[in-house]
């Protein structure tokens, strides 16, 4: 089951489209890894997920119900979320501050005390959140976001600003959140940032979802380019259609965007035409440059 | 348990009423909102007896009205940067810390929580008002003034005095909610200084314009040549004013409670 999912989801700000038809999928119980470039659409998207704007057009579905007026409150009770920058008042300790939430929600003080764990803030709840460090504001933020008991945890660049271990950390608790059962939609314009933790990832550009699936599917939604090493370079030319999209570098040949089939083709032909081929492979593509190329305004 | 039975049992939003007061009043720790009442209600005294004793040695005697003078004048220099004060004080955590957001995802809409914000400082500075105008009226006592104490012409003003004052709180706080940089409203409550304390010098008409001049207009006492007289506040204009910021507060809270984050 999706636990969110959109329909042709749009958000326009005059003439400027933010976020154009957009079919968000996120299935229960999963880490969505909801990427794209600074500016995508991302945290408008969160946004309109969590009734914090409302759509210009399109449909929204939590837990199966469509968001209306009517069951907005009902379905925003099971969503905890952090968006922009972690809250948190700094004149008051962390404590001081989950006693606000949990007085707002009418939360048992067992709801909240598992919140601390689970952020491993426990030892810090009496000290003011002014003297917190940002992994630690980060923290008390999904600590407020999980004190509700979630379904769903909508989190917008959590792991913005910390250091390698600060990120390592929150890492490690969207995996423990996920084991736990709660799907977890986290927004990040680095790929490195979550590719290792999300399950699905959803690429966001120029506010169009240009990909949603697997980081399996991700890495074969962009057919890497065919190299082929040739003895003599200079008889290449004449040999590669002018439709193809390959260039010469020094020996190698590099063709993007072919299949195997077409790829046959074309070392038959510089073999017919005596240019010597002694090698021929498929580029190797790290997920971010995949992500690099989509997000570019690559091929999806 | 179902999906939907789990989602709408496990907590509730939009908190009541009780509960946003409670958690301003929580919020209110550490902010020294206490102590800035305090400093209002002793500059508002402060003031007043600086005046009473003044006007009682050039005129050799005390009555009760001089005093009541002094309050006139005391409440409009004190109030209004102090009011911004308290309001800025109140509503910049909400910016600070992203207390907006949080309030929205918790159910409590920009605006309801200004309402909350409102209730809780309208509480202190009525105590802080009022508590002054008590304070100044057994000191007159005390001073040894002479002649009855008008008491319904001082209770009227003291309850007019905080109508107004209420009225300009709440415009401190709608416009340190929409505005992040409390520098402004501060500037906000220096101009309201200068236009309450002038305001006495305006046709009625012009005091009638802005929240600040309505100090002006239900002043209970003032100097008639080397004399003091006990005037007749405008309770009309004081109610006309409670009911347009009554509407004015609900339409812009409203409003807050729409905008888009």
């Amino acid at each position: 089951m999706d636990i969110v999912s959109t329909q042709a989801l749009g958000k326009r700000y005059g003439s400027t489209t933010v976020v154009d038809d957009l079919h968000l999928r996120i299935p229960e119980g999963c880490v969505y890894g909801f990427l794209g470039p600074n500016g995508s659409g991302k945290s408008t998207t969160m946004k309109m997920l969590l009734s914090l704007i409302a759509p210009t057009s399109g449909r929204i579905e939590l837990f199966g119900r469509p968001m209306t007026r009517e069951t907005r409150r009902d379905l925003l009770a099971g969503v905890g979320s952090l968006i922009e920058a972690p809250p948190g008042y700094g004149h008051l300790t962390g404590a001081e501050n989950l006693r606000i939430v949990q007085r707002s929600l009418g939360l048992r003080n067992d709801q909240v005390e598992r919140a601390v764990r689970t952020v491993r803030l426990q030892d810090q709840m009496d000290k003011k959140v002014r003297h917190y460090s940002l992994g630690m504001k980060q923290r008390l933020g999904i600590a407020m976001a999980l004190a509700r008991e979630p379904r769903l945890l909508i989190l917008d660049e959590p792991t913005n600003g910390l250091d390698p271990a600060g990120i390592e950390e929150i890492r490690g608790l969207l995996r423990h959140l996920a084991s736990n059962g709660v799907t977890v939609m986290v927004s990040s314009h680095l790929l490195g940032e979550i590719d290792k933790t999300a399950d699905v990832l959803g690429i966001l550009s120029g506010g169009r979802m240009i990909f949603q699936g697997s980081r399996t599917d991700l890495t074969s939604a962009v057919t890497p380019d065919v190299l082929i090493d040739t003895v003599d370079p200079s008889r290449v030319g004449p040999v590669l259609r002018k439709d193809l999209p390959a260039r010469v570098d020094g020996h190698t040949v590099r063709v993007s965007g072919i299949d195997d089939r077409t790829t046959a083709r074309v070392v038959e032909d510089l073999v017919g035409a005596g240019a010597g081929v002694f090698g021929v492979r498929r580029d190797e593509q790290s997920l971010e440059d995949v992500f690099m190329s989509l997000t570019s305004g690559g091929r999806p | 348990m179902t999906t939907e039975t789990r989602s709408v049992h496990s907590v509730r939003l939009e908190p009541g009423a009780a509960t946003l007061l409670r958690n301003e009043i929580a919020k209110c720790r550490h902010l020294r909102i206490g102590l800035v009442t305090a400093l209002l209600a002793v500059g508002i005294v402060g003031l007043t007896l600086v005046g009473t004793l003044a006007g009682a040695s050039t005129d050799g005697d005390l009555t009760a009205a001089l005093p009541l003078a002094g309050l006139s004048l005391a409440v409009p220099v004190a109030s209004p940067v102090i009011l911004a004060i308290l309001a800025s004080r109140a509503v910049d955590i909400e910016h600070q810390g992203g207390g907006w957001l949080l309030g929205r995802t918790t159910g409590v809409a920009p605006g309801r929580l200004c309402r909350a914000k409102l209730g809780v400082l309208a509480a202190a500075v009525a105590v802080g008002t009022g508590g002054a105008s008590v304070v100044v009226a057994l000191l007159t006592r005390a001073l040894g003034a002479t002649g009855p104490v008008p008491v319904s012409l001082w209770l009227g003003y003291t309850v007019a005095a905080i109508v107004v004052s209420l009225v300009v709180l709440a415009v401190q706080v709608l416009i340190s909610a929409r505005i992040d940089n409390q520098l402004i409203p501060l500037g906000v409550g220096i101009v309201g200084t200068v236009v309450a304390i002038a305001a006495s010098a305006f046709p009625s008409w012009a005091a009638h314009l802005t929240p600040w001049g309505y100090w002006s207009l239900i002043a209970a006492a003032d100097y008639a040549g080397e004399s003091v007289v006990t005037l007749q506040p405008s309770y009309v204009s004081v109610v006309a004013l409670a009911l347009l910021a009554t509407a004015g507060v609900v339409v812009a809270t409203r409003r807050l409670d729409r905008q888009e984050v």
